[in-house]
């Protein structure tokens, strides 16, 4: 019966290909990363080209309109600049014989962004006039500049800037896709068994129940991988199409560093079989389709929590110990692999060893929970 | 008198708190229908998959064709059919494939596995449904692809729960033939069923269980006793426990 195994897989693959569940979830992760890309493209370049509008009083400095109007920021003659900047206005300012008042609202996040541009070219104009005030004096304008900051950056900064926002994007969408694409799947194959009253049928032949199990695994593991390569590959065709704006008003296109590529693939595998596993455990416990949707769910967001880290810490560079955590470590092996593009053999062996172990004692428990009496008694 | 095809010796099963079998004792022949009889909760589901394997006796031994249950549970579910009164079948694959898949899983190989599952689908008469999806067939056509999965891999050892209790009239006695006509190749046929009628046409021999007990066993003359119906004879024997 060595071949059960290939039997179930086989036949598990058969229905998940006419089940429009699944091809939905398949469906929806190669149009739904596309379309993020696109928005989040969308938003930060209106972002960055959108032109604000600042509210002031008061005679303005000679040349600061200029530079004001070159950055975007539109100057609107209003009688009450505190006023205006609650409303009106994304900012006011009120020119005052040595000083500029600045009202705005910091819970606006357009009046955040004037504030920064206001900020940065105040600061370039001050510069300016100390210099020519040295100028006419004689000085040279060089000494406000004792120490000269030379920059000398030792990988591409549009490269880094690709890489940051690939280090959280990409295992956001790599787990969240292996977790839904095989989700659908692997009720079917466990809660569904029971709920449509052929779970009997299939234990009753003589194929050892473990290989069964393994057969289902399988399946689930290939449609959860399906689902991964279905939205990172449109990812990366989306990506050739869109640039996101960087710094010095450059434009980044998204490249994915070589290294990161062999790590991505193989933590995939990795995350996909533990998945199946666990959601499998999980569904066999339900009576039912919907009973195993409620029993699943929970597992999203205890997986997605550990990649949203990453979001929040983006300089979170733990100890080895904590490569132990599942889905942790596949997202800092990842993120390491993506920004540094190298790869730490002791971090991967760890993350490796770990995702085995979880893949394991889940398939262990979902074979125990696939062979107690009280699946057909209760 | 030949070899017993099934032997079931002193069965003990308690599920959760409710002693289900106490003691259960019967043999079943090749060539004959032996019905397994008794009311709702009397035991004879948990009996029957307590021989095919699905449940361990808490005490006591089953063995079919030689095989016990205990220590060799795959030989034993080589050789025996199950059909049960809850019709599942997989709803996104075709007849055929369904009866394919449980042939292939019993361990048929390509040739033979097209010669017994067009087979089985001739002499079910399931030739005008084979190519459809399960989910659109009645519940007849659906029965006969729970027969065909159970029967596909040739058992010597047919196992009948309740086959009928979902179906009309028509398939009914499509079921009832089919009992028979197993019988008439020489398989050992278990009939589990709360309908008298039934069984008093069917069976040879039977076992009457009550609360987990034996309450009376015997061919079917004899448990029926002289000038009594089958159902006069059972609920007499019911209520006298």
């Amino acid at each position: 019966m060595k071949g059960s195994t290939w039997i179930v897989l086989r036949k598990e693959l058969k229905e998940v290909l006419r089940d429009r569940r699944t091809l939905m979830a398949i469906a929806l992760a190669a149009l739904a990363t596309p379309l993020i890309l696109f928005v989040v493209s969308e938003v930060s370049t209106q972002t960055a080209t959108q032109t604000y509008t600042v509210g002031y009083s008061g005679d303005i400095p000679t040349g600061l309109d200029i530079l004001l109007r070159a950055t975007a920021l539109k100057l609107e003659s209003v009688a009450d600049p505190a006023a205006a900047a609650r409303q009106q206005v994304d900012l006011g300012i009120a020119f005052l014989p040595g000083e500029i008042d600045e009202y705005y609202d910091p819970t606006r996040q357009s009046a955040q962004i004037a504030d920064i541009r206001l900020q940065t070219i105040l600061g370039q104009y001050d510069a300016a006039q100390a210099a020519a005030a040295l100028k006419d004096r004689g000085i040279d304008p060089g000494i406000l500049t004792p120490l000269k900051l030379v920059p000398h950056p030792l990988s591409s900064p549009v490269q880094a800037a690709s890489n940051a926002f690939l280090s959280f994007f990409l295992p956001y969408i790599l787990i969240t896709m292996i977790l839904t694409g095989g989700f659908s799947a692997a009720l079917d194959s466990s809660a569904g068994e029971r709920e449509r009253r052929t779970l009997e049928s299939l234990l009753l032949t003589p194929a050892p129940r473990s290989r069964l199990l393994l057969g289902k695994i399988a399946a689930i593991t290939i449609v959860s991988l399906s689902a991964a390569v279905v939205a990172i590959g449109s990812m990366f065709v989306a990506l050739t199409q869109l640039s996101l704006p960087g710094a010095g008003g450059n434009s980044v296109h998204i490249t994915l560093s070589p290294a990161a590529v062999p790590v991505m693939v193989g933590l995939a595998v990795l995350i996909a079989f533990s998945f199946s596993a666990v959601t499998l455990a999980l569904g066999t416990l339900a009576k039912s389709f919907r009973q195993g949707q409620a029993y699943v769910t929970p597992l999203y967001f205890i997986t997605i929590l550990p990649a949203s880290i990453i979001l929040f810490i983006p300089d979170f560079n733990p100890n080895l110990a904590y490569y132990l955590i599942p889905i942790l470590n596949a997202v800092l092996v990842l993120r390491d692999a993506i920004v540094h593009n190298s790869v730490s053999w002791p971090a991967l062996t760890v993350t490796t060893i770990s995702l085995l172990a979880t893949g394991a004692l889940s398939w262990l428990a979902a074979l125990r929970l696939f062979t107690r009496e009280a699946l057909l008694t209760k | 008198m030949t070899h017993a095809a099934v032997v079931v010796e002193r069965l003990e099963k308690t599920l959760g708190t409710n002693k289900v079998l106490r003691g259960v004792s019967f043999e079943a022949q090749a060539g004959e229908i032996f019905g397994l009889l008794g009311p709702n909760g009397a035991g004879k589901t948990t009996t029957l998959r307590i021989i095919c394997t699905l449940l361990a006796p808490d005490a006591g031994n089953v063995g079919v064709l030689g095989f016990d249950t205990r220590t060799a549970p795959e030989e034993v579910r080589r050789r025996i059919g199950v059909v049960t009164a809850d019709i599942g079948v997989y709803p996104r694959l075709s007849a055929r494939e369904n009866v394919e898949y449980f042939a292939r899983l019993c361990g048929l190989l390509d040739g033979d596995l097209v010669r017994r599952v067009d087979g089985v689908i001739e002499r079910l008469d399931m030739g005008s449904f084979a190519k459809q999806r399960a989910e659109s067939l009645s519940s007849g056509q659906k029965q006969k692809v729970a027969i065909a999965r159970a029967i596909v891999h040739d058992p010597d050892v047919l196992m009948f729960d309740e086959p009928t209790s979902n179906l009309d009239v028509l398939a009914s006695k499509e079921v009832r033939e089919f009992m028979v006509e197993a019988k008439g190749r020489g398989k050992c046929v278990i009939f589990s069923t709360h309908v008298m009628h039934d069984a008093e046409r069917l069976c040879d021999r039977m076992t009457i269980l009550h609360e987990g007990l034996v309450v009376a066993s015997g061919s079917t003359e004899e448990v029926r006793g002289e000038g009594r119906d089958l159902e006069s004879a059972f609920l007499a024997l019911v209520e006298a426990q």
